[in-house]
C-alpha cells in the first residue's frame, strides 16, 4: 500500500472526449494517486460525470489514460474492473434482491461464472458490510432502504471490490447531512487505507473539508488542481461558480461559506 | 445467502416432480382416456392402441409443451434480466408475432411445408428483427415506457404484415391454415416438430444461461456492470440471438403462444430472493409447467372442438399482466424511468 505513494496510480493525460460530436472534455491532464482523496468539482454540466466514466474506461476518449502505467484500453475488462471500482449517480437498484447479495455483487470481477463466492470474496462483503454499517441489513430488500442507507449498501458494493481505484460519482447527492457527512467520511478513510479515490462533489464546504485534493472543471477543461485552500479561493469561486463566496476558518478547517449568486 | 440457495433447490426438486406429474397426466389426458397405469405401459411397451397413442402422439406433445415452455419461460426471464424489468416479455415485444409473420410467409407463398427447416428459420430471423430493433431502440437506460412502446409497434406491425399475408395468400386453404395455427396449438404435433425446434431450444438456453451473472450485475444498471466487467454489447446480442433462436423455434412448430415468458418467472421470482441470475432455472421450469397445464386444461375441458393452448395463455396471461402493472403502477407513475 505504501509502495505506490508517490506514483500515480491512475493519470489521464490530455484526455479528450465527444459525445455525439461535441467536446465534452477538453484536454484534461490529472494524476489520481494512492491515498488521496480527490474531489472533483465543477458547476452542472462542466463534463465532470463524462470525465470520470472515461476513467473508469466505459467511454472512448482521445488522449492517454493509464492505469500504474499500463494504457487502460489494453486491459482486459476483468483486470479494469479489479482496478476500479467505479459508483454511477443515483444508487440504482432495480430488483428488490438483498443487501448482502447486493454487495457480493462487487465481487463480480473477482469470480467466474461457475464459481461460488470464494473465502476471501465472503471476507471482502464481510469487510465492506461491517465498514459502512450496513450489517444490521443484510438480509432485507435494498428497495426496502431509505436513501441514505441505499447510499451505504451502494458504497459498501463498491468498496468489497477492493480496487486500488474508486470512483464514486456525487456519491452525496440527494443525502441528508448527516448522511453526507457518514459517506464523505467513508470515502477518506477508505483514500486513507490506501486507496485512490476520486469523488464528484458539488457542496464546496463537503469538498474543502475532506478531500486531499480538488480539481475544479469548467466548460470541459481542468482549470484549476491542487490543495483545497489553494483551489478554493474567492475568486476562482466567483469565476466558475458564479457565486460570491468568504472563505471562513473553522474548527476543521478554511471552510467557504456561499453568500449569493453573482 | 445460503438459505436462499438451499430453498432455491428445495424450489427446483419441486418444479421438476410437479413437471412428472404433469408429463404422466399429459400421457393419460385426451380422446381416448387412459389410466397412469395403461399410459405407463404404453409408453414403455408402445404395444396395442395405448401404445400407439401414448408413443406416437401424447409423448412427442407432452415433451414439445415442456421444450416450448421452458424456452419461453427461461426467454422472459432473460429478457427481464437484460432489461431490469419484470414486464418483459417476448410478445410484448412483437417476438412471436414477427416470427408468426414471417413463417406464415413461407407457408402462404409455397416456399416451404410445415414440417420443413425453413419455417423455424424464417421465424428465428422474424424474432431478431423484432428482439434486435427493440433493445436498439431501448437503448442505455431501457426506460419501461421506450421498451414497452417499441414493443407494441413492433407487435403491430408484425400483425400487420401477418394480415397482409393472409389477404394476399394465393390458396384460401393455406390461410385457413395459418390463421388456425397462429393460434398456438400442440395438437398432432410429431416427433419431427420436436426434432425441428430441439436443437434451436437447446441453443438458446446455452445462449441465455450463459449470461446469468451478467443480469445479476445489471441490477445496478449498465454503468456499473460494464464497470464490474460486463460486455454490455455482447451481452444483449446473446440474449437478443438467445431469446430469437428459442421463440422464433416454438413458433415455427407450436403457433403463437404468449405470456408463459412473463408469469413463469413472476410466480417464482420472490423465492429465489429477486435474484435475476437465480430465477432463469425455476423460471424455466415454471415455464414448462405452465405450458403443460394449459396444455393438459385443453384436452380436458369439455368442448366441441379443442380449445388452442395460445388461446388459454393469452386468456390467462393478459390479465395477468394487467394485475402486474396494477400492482406497480405506483412505481411506474412516480419512478423517473
Amino acid at each position: 500500500m505504501n509502495a505506490g505513494a508517490a506514483a500515480p496510480a491512475l493519470s489521464a493525460a490530455d484526455v479528450s472526449v465527444r459525445l455525439t460530436g461535441a467536446l465534452i472534455v477538453d484536454r484534461a491532464t490529472l494524476e489520481l494517486k494512492a491515498g488521496e482523496l480527490t474531489a472533483l468539482i465543477g458547476p452542472n454540466g462542466a463534463g465532470k460525470t463524462t470525465l470520470m466514466r472515461a476513467l473508469a474506461g466505459l467511454l472512448p476518449a482521445e488522449g492517454r489514460i493509464a492505469l500504474n502505467g499500463r494504457t487502460l484500453a489494453a486491459l482486459s475488462a476483468g483486470e479494469r474492473a479489479r482496478n476500479i471500482a467505479y459508483l454511477p449517480q443515483g444508487n440504482v437498484f432495480h430488483w428488490p434482491m438483498s443487501v448482502a447479495a447486493v454487495v457480493a455483487l462487487g465481487r463480480h470481477p473477482h469470480a467466474d461464472a461457475f464459481s461460488p463466492l470464494s473465502d476471501a470474496d465472503r471476507t471482502a462483503v464481510g469487510r465492506a458490510l461491517a465498514a459502512t454499517a450496513v450489517e444490521p441489513w443484510a438480509a432485507r430488500a435494498v428497495t426496502t432502504l431509505s436513501g441514505g442507507e441505499r447510499a451505504r449498501v451502494a458504497l459498501a458494493r463498491a468498496l468489497a471490490t477492493q480496487a486500488p481505484i474508486l470512483l464514486a460519482d456525487e456519491p452525496t447527492m440527494s443525502l441528508d447531512p448527516r448522511h453526507q457527512l457518514v459517506v464523505m467520511d467513508l470515502l477518506a478513510r477508505a483514500a486513507h487505507d490506501g486507496g485512490a479515490v476520486l469523488a464528484i462533489v458539488h457542496d464546496l464546504a463537503l469538498a474543502a473539508r475532506f478531500a486531499d485534493r480538488v480539481v475544479m472543471m469548467e466548460r470541459g477543461r481542468l482549470v484549476a488542481d491542487g490543495a483545497p485552500r489553494e483551489v478554493l479561493t474567492p475568486q476562482r469561486i466567483a469565476a466558475v461558480f458564479g457565486v460570491d463566496a468568504v472563505i471562513t476558518d473553522s474548527a476543521v478547517g478554511p471552510i467557504p461559506i456561499l453568500r449569493r449568486p453573482l | 445467502m445460503d438459505m436462499a440457495r438451499r430453498s432455491g433447490w428445495r424450489l427446483e426438486t419441486a418444479l421438476i416432480v410437479l413437471i412428472l406429474v404433469l408429463a404422466v397426466l399429459s400421457l393419460m389426458v385426451g380422446p381416448a382416456g387412459l389410466s397412469p397405469k395403461a399410459a405407463l405401459a404404453g409408453l414403455i411397451d408402445g404395444a396395442g392402441p395405448a401404445g400407439i397413442i401414448v408413443r406416437e402422439i401424447r409423448l412427442p406433445r407432452t415433451l414439445l409443451a415442456l421444450l416450448i415452455g421452458a424456452t419461453l419461460g427461461l426467454s422472459g426471464a432473460a429478457l427481464q434480466g437484460l432489461l431490469r424489468n419484470p414486464l418483459a416479455e417476448p410478445a410484448l415485444f412483437g417476438a412471436p408475432q414477427a416470427a408468426a409473420a414471417a413463417a406464415s410467409f413461407m407457408i402462404a407463398f409455397s416456399f416451404a411445408s410445415a414440417t420443413s427447416l425453413m419455417v423455424p428459420l424464417a421465424g428465428i430471423a422474424g424474432a431478431l428483427v423484432s428482439i434486435g430493433g427493440l433493445v436498439a431502440i431501448a437503448g442505455r437506460r431501457a426506460t419501461l415506457t421506450v421498451t414497452l412502446l417499441a414493443g407494441l409497434a413492433f407487435a403491430s406491425f408484425a400483425g400487420a404484415m401477418t394480415a397482409l399475408i393472409l389477404n394476399l395468400a394465393p390458396n384460401p386453404y393455406a390461410a385457413l391454415e395459418i390463421a388456425f395455427w397462429l393460434l398456438g396449438s400442440l395438437e398432432d404435433r410429431s416427433t419431427d416438430h420436436l426434432l425441428i425446434a430441439a436443437p434451436f431450444c437447446l441453443v438458446s438456453w446455452i445462449l441465455l444461461a450463459a449470461n446469468a451473472r451478467a443480469f445479476r450485475a445489471l441490477t445496478l444498471g449498465e454503468d456499473a456492470a460494464a464497470s464490474l466487467g460486463v460486455d454490455l454489447g455482447r451481452v444483449r446480442l446473446m440474449v437478443v440471438v438467445g431469446v430469437a433462436l428459442g421463440v422464433g423455434a416454438a413458433v415455427a412448430v407450436a403457433g403463437s403462444i404468449g405470456f408463459v415468458g412473463l408469469v413463469a418467472p413472476h410466480l417464482v421470482r420472490r423465492a429465489v430472493g429477486s435474484d435475476p441470475a437465480r430465477v432463469l432455472l425455476p423460471g424455466a421450469l415454471a415455464g414448462a409447467a405452465l405450458l403443460m397445464v394449459a396444455d393438459i386444461a385443453v384436452r380436458a375441458l369439455p368442448a366441441a372442438d379443442e380449445l388452442r393452448v395460445g388461446v388459454v395463455t393469452a386468456l390467462i396471461g393478459v390479465p395477468f399482466f394487467l394485475a402486474m402493472i396494477f400492482s406497480e403502477r405506483r412505481l411506474l407513475e412516480g419512478a423517473p424511468s
